[in-house]
């Protein structure tokens, strides 16, 4: 995988959301490490081919959010430290989550105890990556 | 002028028809492309795309209804508007025997402001030699040069009609990079024509379908994308779904073959599939997302049902 966001043409979900998840996977697993550098919305929007608006509502969200912050004039970097989320954000992101998991799970014709079996095995292999020693 | 209407379209077609002889190549279209959007025009060859262009541009004058550029009448204003637009033909325009910097040259005195340096540094960005002459260059540096002229103004809107076409992926890949960084800089409304669904997918805020001169589909690429459905059942599955079960998703069109029956839902509602699921006849179906390109051919394929 590597430190790149992948976009799915045949993924029902915009491709703000695709950058917006893939950009979280990245900061979660390690992969973008607190303070790092992300490319600027025209740098990622060109790599993409994408349109940059597209990008940068994805990063709008994820500022929302604070897995990322802007330093005026300096560009955007990976929150650091790890945000904080306040009760009802996370509340609102893992529902959102989950829901899309779910579908997902559903679609592949997977019961929801299999798909907890699935969802405990990313747990465990993000554990062993160490990236939730992180969290707080 | 057109200052009242500045929070309009920046183009529009108002029930556009366009004939050729007893041909109808645009069927009473309408639609409206907002400022700052970039919107797909899709169409088979010969579905009328080009035509709207050249509604569009103030070439064609339409049978009925009217195209409009910054609220004005396309076809009567075309002087006054065609400086604030930068046009990418399906052909390349330049003389064969010019070279890119007798292009340059050529074009800069007729607009009032018309960025020379920025245009030069386009094609050194592109590779495309400036002491050659048109003609002899490639398909793809042709279409780089076109680029190049049509953006060296700052139009406010590009309009490009089926710019990838006969480009390898590399000069497509070229290609789809400025449009970018022309839309990340400059924020520019862009109208384009083609056949590359991939490559348009990512960066189309908006897309219209036109099938025989008709305007079948005017929709956000995003709503497209999210009400779109493959639904599939395996061969094992197949011989036990019968049409009338799958009424309830309203297919657009049902495919029965060696793998199995397939189906396209145009309005995908999860709370009628879960519904559908919890029959008892019905076998599992998979669900997947669809591409532009699929969607597209889903819309040509049109309301059948095809056996194979």
């Amino acid at each position: 995988m590597g430190r790149t966001v992948a976009i799915d043409p045949a993924d029902p979900a915009p491709i703000w959301r695709q950058i917006e998840e893939g950009v979280r996977r990245l900061a979660a697993s390690g992969a973008l490490a607190p303070g790092s550098v992300v490319p600027s919305v025209r740098e990622l929007a060109s790599e993409l081919r994408v349109n940059p608006a597209t990008v940068a509502k994805a990063y709008q969200r994820l500022t929302d959010a604070g897995v990322l912050t802007v330093r005026r004039g300096e560009g955007t970097y990976v929150a650091d430290p790890p945000p904080r989320f306040p009760e009802s954000e996370r509340r609102r992101v893992l529902r959102e989550g989950a829901t899309r998991y779910a579908a997902l799970a559903l679609s592949v014709g997977a019961d929801s105890e299999r798909a907890a079996e699935e969802l405990d095995a990313a747990w465990r292999a993000l554990d062993r990556s160490g990236a939730r020693g992180r969290e707080r | 002028m057109s200052a009242a209407r500045d929070g309009g379209p920046v183009a529009a077609f108002e029930g556009v028809t366009v004939r050729y002889g007893s041909v109808l190549a645009a069927d009473a279209v309408t639609l409206a492309v907002g400022r700052g959007s970039v919107y797909a025009v899709l169409g088979r060859n010969g579905a009328g795309k080009s035509s709207l262009v050249r509604c569009l541009l103030g070439q064609q004058r339409p049978a009925a209804g009217r195209a409009t550029l910054f609220g004005d009448d396309a076809w009567r204003s075309r002087r006054e508007a065609m400086a604030r637009v930068g046009v990418v033909p399906e052909e390349p325009d330049v003389p064969p025997e010019m070279d890119a910097a007798e292009a340059l040259a050529f074009c800069a005195p007729l607009y009032p402001r018309f960025d020379r340096v920025g245009a030069h540094a386009r094609l050194a960005r592109f590779g495309v030699p400036r002491d050659v002459p048109a003609g002899r260059l490639s398909k793809g540096q042709k279409g780089q040069l076109g680029l190049a002229l049509a953006l060296a103004h700052h139009p406010e809107l590009l309009v490009l009609d089926d710019p990838t076409l006969g480009l390898d992926v590399v000069a497509r890949k070229a290609l789809y990079e400025e449009l970018v960084g022309e839309l990340a800089d400059r924020g520019t409304t862009v109208v384009l024509t083609t056949h590359d669904l991939a490559g348009v997918e990512a960066i189309a805020d908006r897309v219209g379908v036109l099938v025989e001169g008709r305007l079948v589909l005017d929709e956000e690429l995003e709503a497209l994308k999210a009400r779109f459905r493959r639904v599939r059942f395996g061969t094992a599955a197949a011989a036990a779904v019968p049409g009338e079960l799958l009424a309830p998703l309203a297919p657009l069109r049902l495919v029965r073959g060696g793998f199995g029956v397939e189906t396209v839902v145009e309005r995908f509602d999860e709370a009628a599939f879960e519904r559908l699921r919890a029959q008892e006849r019905m076998p599992e179906p998979e669900v997947s997302g669809m591409s532009l390109e699929e969607i597209f051919i889903a819309v040509n394929g049109g309301a059948q049902e095809v056996r194979r």
